[in-house]
């Protein structure tokens, strides 16, 4: 069963077409890929699916629930997590407090005005083991903004997982590392998605073909192509607009 | 050293309490009164900076809380003859609790300075109702009150002054102040924060903060009432004054010159501006341009305020003071 | 009919002056998104010095040219050593700044000045009334509104033909980029700050003989002004001229038809559009 099903997706800003619609369906852990160059309308898509915009037309299913005009709120209340591309997390905050902010949420824990999260052994317990995940134990105390760039991209993930989503969106999650941060990166998203499913922009080819078990391709607003790494790979229209690209 | 630290908070504590409890045998009748009226202020620029220090919100318009509290008060004595002490004051949170609530849905549309200057309009227009509706209010004139007494069950206290309304306020005030500390370690308290580090993954991450912001707006439009009640209750009297822009202009000086970051900032700050003012107010009838040019001088060079001035001095911040370290504005 | 005229005129003269005192507001706001809580101040300054000069030289054409120039170099001042000083602590800072600003100046002008009302007589040509269609008309009503006419032209001329004008209104509508073309943006920001100051001056001094000089001066038109940019949009010189219109006659027969409501009726106005249309109402979209 499809966890998420995008159906027949547009967009346009004043007029002009960004997505003419685009169909997809994710299962329940896959990892899905969408790519593309740039202007190709991924990270439209990606604000589309997530919340942060509504579609023009068409309609974003999550779960069995068409989610097309649902606030991003209520969507990560649903089971819906997404990262960032340019790191976004809770600079002058600790490690710990940064995933304790999603852990809470997924508890219900958001607007109480009685109970004090950091006095609640459980909520504690899940954000260290939220943070043993992505690596980041041994720096729960320390303040976001004092972590290395690869420990901030880890704790974005963290942050991410943190709400124990059904599916996760990750926003080009390799984005300026070097090529043994991208490494280490891509073994752990291999290693937290595994029970989620997942959608991975991205515009690293190696990324993508070493964790998608699906790829559609995205070009000008339309979708090129969709199919296993193989079926991509072998993909003439594919070839043609990546070519094309590269020899600017 | 963590638990040698908590030893000494612990016992820092036990004695201001101890402080507290024995003031009205320490200090005249007079001296008592400004010591009550520094602990109504106090928790009016408590209310203050749970806007601006911890959400960040710039309000110029709190007195219109403060103001209504105090008038919501004086009404429901002047109205109902024979409601309790308790009755009356619950009734004054209750009915600012509402204001709040329908001012908040209009305000908190918009950010930044149309929300500073929406705060402002607010203010002057409750000040409006205020001169404009004579019968209840009273106008120009104001409302004279006559507080009842605070019914204990076996016996009837007269807290209208001295002694006994000093250790009422100490005990209801105190009490709002120290559940606005507790606040701030709430989930919601800390959701406060969270949005205003990074309001994007916050939604991103579950939280409607249009309904967080909207809680913390009343919440302290509440606190601010209570706050006006028992000023009214200390001054016998409620006049426009409780709700005009001076009132605004005066917790936005108490919270920033007793500085924004610290929880105990506007403590620091109420106590600081009511006695200053009433020492510089024996001097000179200028002294709301001394307390101005202090203001002036805080913004350029203190910007943390007295108590951030103090906790520098006081060897460096302390690492790991989930509100001290955040409620700081940049 | 009669009656009409003169309270049109009226409200004329009235949005002269206010359009001298929210142009700079509104530049400064677009500029440096400060929305300047002393602006009115130096609107009261100008009255002051003006009433101070006209008293000892009682010539109150000098008044009218020395009075700006103080409060151009007093804005140049505030800005340079003031207001730039706690830009790195961010916007709330700022404004904080000015508000604070905007109260010692209001205790200073009571401790030199005093709280009572001081006139500032008029002589010549100025003092006389014109008969105009039947209706006798004060000159100076009619004097207000043409100098706020002429500096308000002055103003269009420099920011639409000139270098400078054109490097302030792409500074209005996105200064990271003036900086990118290597312009010296803080004294860009410096002079229109201090240019704004000495509007607010000139209005001031103008407003002296009108409405007499008084320390609650600043207060009542810094409230107009900021509705004459909310609704004008925060940042638009033009808008600034259509508001500027719509609240001095607003104000003008506010006084003739609800005479008690006539503040409380500018404050709703400002709620209203503020909540309904934030970005004003000929502001352009944000």
């Amino acid at each position: 069963m499809a966890i998420l099903q995008v159906i027949g997706v547009q967009k346009d800003f004043s007029g002009l077409q960004v997505l003419t619609g685009v169909d997809f369906e994710v299962g329940e852990k896959e990892r899905f890929s969408v790519i593309g160059p740039n202007g190709a309308g991924k990270t439209t898509l990606f604000n589309i699916i997530s919340g942060k915009f509504r579609p023009s037309a068409g309609q974003v299913v999550f779960d069995g629930r068409d989610i097309s005009s649902l606030p991003a709120y209520t969507r990560a209340r649903l089971g819906m997590a997404r990262s960032f591309q340019i790191t976004n997390i809770f600079q002058r905050l600790s490690a710990l407090d940064n995933v304790l902010a999603g852990v809470r949420s997924r508890a219900g824990l958001r607007h109480n005005l009685l109970r004090r999260p950091h006095h609640d052994r459980d909520l504690m317990k899940r954000s260290e083991q939220i943070l043993e995940r992505v690596g980041l134990a041994d720096q729960r105390h320390t303040p976001a903004q004092e972590l290395a760039y690869g420990q901030q991209r880890a704790l974005e993930m963290g942050v991410t997982l943190s709400l124990e989503p059904k599916l996760v969106l990750l926003d080009e999650p390799t984005a300026g590392m070097s090529r043994q941060e991208t490494e280490e990166a891509i073994s752990m998203i291999r290693r937290v998605t595994k029970e989620t499913a997942c959608v991975i922009i991205e515009h690293d080819m190696n990324v993508v073909f070493s964790l998608a078990d699906r790829i559609s391709v995205l070009h000008y607003g339309v979708m090129l192509a969709c199919g296993t790494p193989e079926e991509i790979r072998a993909d003439q229209r594919v070839k043609d607009a990546y070519l094309g690209e590269e020899e600017e | 050293m963590a638990s040698q630290n908590a030893v000494l908070h612990r016992v820092g504590l036990a004695l201001a309490l101890a402080l507290l409890l024995v003031m009205p045998w320490l200090l005249g009748s007079y001296q008592l009164r400004l010591f009550t009226e520094a602990v109504i202020f106090s928790l009016y620029a408590v209310s203050y900076n749970m806007l601006l220090g911890y959400a960040g919100l710039l309000s110029f318009g709190h007195a219109m809380f403060f103001g209504w509290g105090a008038f919501s008060f004086a009404v429901a004595l002047n109205h109902f003859p024979g409601i309790p002490l308790f009755g009356a004051v619950a009734l004054a949170m209750a009915s600012t609790t509402v204001m709040g609530l329908v001012v908040g849905v209009l305000l908190l549309r918009v950010k930044g300075t149309p929300f500073a200057l929406l705060t402002l309009a607010f203010n002057a227009l409750v000040f409006a109702i205020g001169i404009k509706w004579h019968s209840v209010t009273g106008g120009d004139d104001g409302l004279s009150i006559a507080c009842p007494p605070l019914n204990l069950g076996f016996t009837a206290l007269n807290v209208s002054h001295g002694a006994n309304l000093y250790f009422f306020t100490l005990v209801i005030v105190g009490a709002a102040i120290a559940f606005a500390w507790y606040f701030t370690r709430t989930a919601m308290g800390q959701s406060v924060l969270l949005i205003r580090e990074n309001e994007e993954r916050m939604r991103f991450l579950g939280y409607n903060t249009n309904v967080s912001r909207l809680i913390l707006f009343v919440l302290s439009g509440a606190l601010a009432g209570l706050a006006g009640s028992f000023y009214a209750i200390l001054n016998s009297f409620v006049s426009l004054d409780a709700v005009s822009i001076e009132m605004t202009t005066k917790v936005l000086l108490m919270t920033f010159i007793g500085g924004t970051g610290q929880f105990l900032g506007p403590v620091v700050g109420a106590f600081f501006f009511t006695y200053v003012q009433n020492y510089l107010s024996d001097l000179t009838d200028n002294w709301p341009l001394i307390m101005g040019a202090l203001f002036i001088g805080m913004v350029l060079w203190v910007p943390g305020g007295l108590a951030g001035l103090a906790a520098k001095l006081s060897g460096g911040r302390k690492q790991g003071d989930q509100d001290g370290t955040l409620a700081g504005m940049e | 009919m009669g009656e009409a005229a003169v309270f049109f005129l009226h409200g004329l003269a009235y949005a002269g002056l206010l359009f001298l005192v929210s142009s700079g507001l509104t530049l400064v706001f677009g500029m440096m998104n400060v929305l300047n809580f002393a602006h009115a101040s130096f609107y009261m300054l100008g009255a002051y010095f003006a009433y101070s000069i006209l008293y000892l030289t009682g010539n109150f054409w000098l008044a009218l040219i020395i009075s700006p120039i103080i409060l151009l170099v007093i804005g140049a001042f505030v800005e340079r050593f003031l207001l730039r000083k706690v830009h790195v602590h961010g916007h709330v800072h700022e404004l904080l700044l000015t508000f604070g600003l905007a109260y010692i100046i209001q205790e200073a002008v009571k401790l030199i000045w005093g709280t009572t009302p001081q006139a500032m007589p008029l002589a010549g040509f100025l003092a006389d009334t014109v008969n105009f269609f039947g209706v006798v008309y004060p000159v100076y009503r009619l004097f207000i509104f043409c100098l706020s006419a002429l500096l308000g032209l002055g103003m269009a001329l420099v920011l639409f033909k000139t270098r400078i004008g054109i490097i302030v209104r792409a500074a209005v509508d996105d200064s990271p980029m003036v900086d990118a073309l290597g312009i010296n943006v803080p004294m860009v920001f410096m002079g229109v700050f201090a240019v704004g100051a000495a509007l607010s001056g000139f209005a001031g001094v103008a407003a002296g003989p009108l409405l007499s000089v008084f320390p609650g001066m600043a207060g009542s038109i810094l409230v107009d002004a900021f509705v004459v940019i909310v609704m004008g949009g925060m940042g638009s010189l033009g808008g600034a001229v259509l508001a500027s219109f719509i609240i001095g006659e607003l104000q003008s027969f506010g006084v003739l038809l609800f005479p008690d409501f006539s503040l409380a009726l500018i404050y709703m106005l400002m709620a209203l559009v503020l909540v309904l249309k934030p970005e004003g109402l000929f502001g352009e979209k944000q």
